[in-house]
């Protein structure tokens, strides 16, 4: 790019000095920013705190998840969202060591309290994990299980309706209706994920947690299931767990950030991808750290 | 947020690239800055060799809007650039588009100059466009002074100064109609000089718009097309 | 990022081939030392198996002797044959003895008579008594039966078929009568069925080994059923419902320490609480079984654990995600997964038990059985106790018959644990 005449350079000015990341720490009993809370809220949380003996993994966090929304939870790793999104359904209570304080409520009800049963409590709010994990079983069997020890289907005939239609809606049903009784573990990766979020709709959930559903899978499959949880979250309200923030700007309609422990921004997702309301939202989302 | 850093990424190249790109920018609203001032100077001075050369040199912006696009795309296919630097990556992608209209508009300018050179010299309406001139090189030179440094109270005042710009060019319309009026054998020069008048008009606009793009990447508000 | 001249990586590539010789036949030796212990291990185990097969294969044969018999009633004595009373008291060996005597015409005196009833096997006797109830038609007919020979005679005759007879305790004249009946052929070697039919004997040619394979078995049986049960459902309850406290390590430590006890203590401890208290009868499969269940219960409940344990977390995971209560998740999906553990566990515990004999002997499964026992509560005495008993005896044909009755131990031995091999590998795949 010769050129013949000297131009007179614009120096940018800004060669700011690189803003120290001291400046990114965290206050204690900073509030969280944007919209934490929903007019027809499904699952509230108020002041939750979750402690593993005495390490403290979540401080002071207190978010509503509204009905039939997707909520995208997004963080560096080690933040806590995890440990989060599994006291929503005490899957915690099976870490000995692990304390939640602070209070949890669907509809309304307390779902720490001593007088819940923890078993009905996950058959309305299901979860998928990181790793699919089918039972050794077959594939109707994988399905049926749910709906048969909560018993909700009375005869065989109810049964397969339950296995049809769930397999329908997890968009797992052509590819597998030959086979329902061949072994569910011998599907590939995203059939068997497609596969146990067939398993935790069967028992028609209110709510699904999903932890990095997609973190095993590649790209098509996970885009397969992105699909199908744009599909699912008309009837069911989803709270995604992720570690790719392409992904949560893909699915979820509200985004919660985390960080080292605390709920730091829950914005829309729009809003959150284009013009963060906090700087350390803004830092993660850009790539600054992670 | 007043001062922006698109700096510390963990990626160090996307820091680099978002830094060309800047650069780049930067020297492509420089080009452009000197040529408008070449081709003013053209006019008032008649001085047709110069605005030979600016015309000649107008390729040159062409080229650099077509780099700094291709960079752009590259950023948004490598990097899936979010927030700040997506406002960024998109308000270079809009600001290099008015950057190349001012060098267009330059063009023109120093077109009529050539034609008014070749007239008969008469310093009729001269005032006029080194007046407008003079406020047009101060107006953009404002704006990338802002956008260099980010400045939303610098593009802001910026703005303002258009809207005297506009006086301006109203006054100096009504000026060129009475030239027009008074003498019928200069018409030819004062339509040339009316050209070059509006293409400072529609330079000053584009020079708001840049500061706009400030706003946008700064607040995040697209105040575009705003009373 | 400055290149590194080429100089310096050739120089790189040039150690790395250096060292690649060294590490070579490092590689090659380490795979000869193991290639060693594996050929000494299987060089043991052969000699083993030559030592045992080689002194045991006899044993599978037995000589019999054809003659010529005459059921004569008068003789026997009996005139009734359903009559038990006196077929109890009928004299049997006078059949034996008189087709003796009619094959063997010219033998006279008594000593040269003793000797010569002294070719046949004492219980020929009743032998034939077994042939003319299961022929009643046969009372005062004559016909030719091949009869067992005494286990001297047998000795004899196997070690002088071999080449070096063993003579020392026959006479010269029973060496004449039998080369007679070798050079007639009256004399042969048959299958020794006795020897899976008969129980224990004093007289080696008719004692066999079914009364202890009975005895093993119903202590085997026994022992599964007791300690199985048990074993899986205490590691159940120690692998997922125990809570983790300084309790349950406690328990955990000394499950792994009975597991390393001398067997012969389950012994002591059988006949201290389950005799002496309980005063349950020495010598029968129950408190065969009772102990032998204490024995192998660590070796269960540390297997099953093993197998629990090794069920992923995830598949947990999911069961209580879907809704599962804890026994649930139990039953419906680490039971299935670990069943293959534990069975194999439990039939190499099985095997350990069969070949068990010091606490055995504690509780008095040594004593002379004769009768085979049908029952629990019947006395019986197992099959390693047998070979022990065997091994003291004096007479001859006993060392055969101790190595014969090993060779049907080991391949019991054998079998088990290759069902239990084939069984893992089987259900180890669908996993």
């Amino acid at each position: 790019m010769t050129q013949a005449t000297p131009v007179t350079k614009k120096k940018p000015v800004s060669k700011t000095t690189p803003k120290p990341m001291q400046n990114l720490e965290i206050t204690d009993h900073q509030a969280t920013v944007g919209k934490c809370f929903a007019d027809n809220a499904k699952m509230t949380m108020r002041n939750v705190n979750v402690f593993y003996d005495d390490k403290q993994a979540i401080h002071d966090v207190s978010i509503d998840i509204a009905k039939n929304e997707v909520i995208a939870m997004i963080g560096p790793s080690g933040c806590g969202k995890s440990t989060f999104l599994r006291s929503l359904n005490r899957m915690n209570d099976t870490v000995d060591i692990c304390r939640v304080e602070g209070q949890i409520c669907m509809d309304g009800e307390d779902l720490y309290s001593p007088k819940l049963d923890v078993v009905e409590l996950r058959a309305r709010v299901g979860m998928v994990f990181q790793k699919p994990n089918p039972f050794p079983k077959s594939i109707y069997e994988n399905v049926a299980y749910g709906p048969k020890i909560h018993g909700l289907a009375d005869t065989r005939v109810d049964l397969d309706e339950i296995v049809e239609n769930s397999l329908r809606k997890a968009s797992l049903w052509e590819e597998v209706k030959e086979r329902l009784h061949q072994a569910g573990t011998g599907l590939s990766g995203g059939q068997q994920q497609r596969l146990c979020i067939a398993r935790a709709i069967a028992v028609s959930p209110e709510v699904i947690l999903m932890d990095e559903p997609c973190s095993a899978l590649d790209p098509i499959a996970t885009a397969r299931i992105e699909e199908l949880i744009e599909e699912l979250s008309q009837n069911f309200t989803i709270a995604i767990v992720t570690h790719s923030m392409q992904q949560a700007a893909r699915v979820s309609h509200r985004t919660a950030y985390f960080h080292l422990g605390r709920l730091i921004e829950v914005n829309p997702t729009e809003q959150v991808f284009t013009m963060p309301e906090h700087q350390l939202t803004e830092a993660y989302i850009t790539g600054r750290f992670g | 947020m007043s001062k922006m850093s698109f700096e510390n990424h963990i990626m160090k190249q996307f820091d680099e690239e978002l830094e060309e790109v800047r650069t780049r920018l930067m020297e492509m609203g420089g080009k452009v800055e000197q040529q408008l001032q070449n081709a003013v100077r053209a006019v008032t001075e008649a001085d047709s060799a110069l605005a030979e050369l600016v015309i000649k040199e107008e390729k040159y912006v062409d080229e650099m809007e077509v780099d700094i696009d291709e960079a752009c795309i590259l950023i948004i296919a490598r990097r899936q650039p979010a927030a700040s630097d997506l406002r960024l990556v998109m308000m270079v992608t809009k600001a290099v588009n008015d950057l190349e209209r001012i060098g267009d508009e330059a063009k023109k300018i120093a077109n009529h100059a050539v034609m008014l050179a070749g007239e008969s010299t008469s310093s009729q309406g001269y005032t006029e466009v080194r007046h407008m001139g003079k406020s047009v090189i101060n107006m953009l030179n404002n704006a990338l002074d802002a956008f260099a440094r980010f400045d939303v109270e610098a593009a802001m005042r910026t703005i303002e100064e258009d809207k005297q710009i506009d006086l301006e060019y109203k006054t100096a319309l009504r000026e060129l109609a009475t030239y027009m009026m008074e003498d019928p054998r200069s018409i030819t020069r004062v339509i040339n000089i009316l050209w070059v008048v509006r293409s400072l008009e529609r330079i000053g606009d584009h020079a708001k718009n840049l500061c706009e793009q400030i706003v946008f990447v700064v607040k995040g508000k697209d105040i575009r097309h705003q009373k | 990022m400055t290149k590194k001249p080429m100089t310096d990586s050739s120089n790189h590539l040039d150690k790395i081939k250096k060292s690649l010789s060294r590490r070579n036949r490092a590689e090659k030796r380490f795979r000869w030392y193991g290639r060693m212990a594996v050929f000494v291990g299987l060089a043991a185990v052969m000699v083993l198996f030559t030592d045992i097969i080689s002194k045991g294969h006899g044993a599978f044969r037995i000589t019999y002797v054809e003659l010529q018999v005459t059921y004569d009633q008068d003789m026997i004595g009996v005139e009734n044959l359903t009559d038990p009373a006196q077929l109890a008291l009928g004299d049997w060996e006078a059949l034996s003895k008189a087709a003796l005597r009619n094959e063997f015409g010219d033998v006279s005196g008594r000593r040269d008579k003793r000797k010569l009833y002294g070719l046949i096997s004492s219980g020929a006797g009743y032998d034939l008594k077994d042939r003319l109830l299961a022929n009643p038609l046969l009372l005062g007919e004559t016909e030719n039966v091949w009869i067992l020979a005494d286990d001297d005679i047998d000795t004899y005759y196997k070690s002088w078929l071999d080449g070096e007879p063993y003579a020392a305790r026959m006479s010269a004249k029973q060496i004449q009568w039998i080369d007679e009946l070798h050079a007639q052929g009256k004399i042969r070697l048959q299958f020794n069925s006795n020897l899976f039919t008969r129980g224990d004997s004093r007289e080696p040619e008719q004692a066999g080994i079914r009364g202890a394979v009975m005895g093993s078995l119903l202590v085997l049986i026994l022992t599964l059923m007791l300690s199985f049960p048990i074993g899986v459902s205490a590691a159940i309850y120690l692998e997922e419902f125990a809570p983790r406290n300084r309790w349950t390590d406690f328990i955990e430590v000394n499950i792994n320490n009975l597991a390393a006890v001398p067997s012969i203590i389950f012994g002591l401890l059988g006949l201290a609480i389950f005799i002496n208290f309980f005063h349950v009868p020495r010598s029968v499969p129950i408190v065969g079984g009772l102990v032998l269940t204490l024995m192998t219960l660590p070796t269960i409940i540390i297997t099953s654990r093993a197998a629990i344990k090794s069920v992923p977390p995830s598949i947990r995971e999911a069961a209580m995600g879907m809704g599962a209560s804890k026994s649930q998740v139990v039953l419906h999906h680490v039971l299935p997964l670990s069943l293959p553990g534990m069975l194999t566990g439990a039939i190499i515990g099985m095997a350990q038990a069969l070949g068990e004999s010091a606490p055995l002997l504690m509780i008095g499964m040594v004593a002379f059985i004769v009768d085979i026992p049908a029952g629990f509560s019947d006395p019986a005495t197992v099959l390693p106790v047998q070979i022990f008993l065997w091994a003291d005896s004096p007479e001859r044909a006993f060392i055969e018959k101790t190595s014969a009755a090993i060779m049907v131990l080991l391949s019991f031995l054998i079998v088990m644990n290759t069902v239990a091999v084939w069984l893992r590998k089987r259900l180890e795949r669908r996993w």
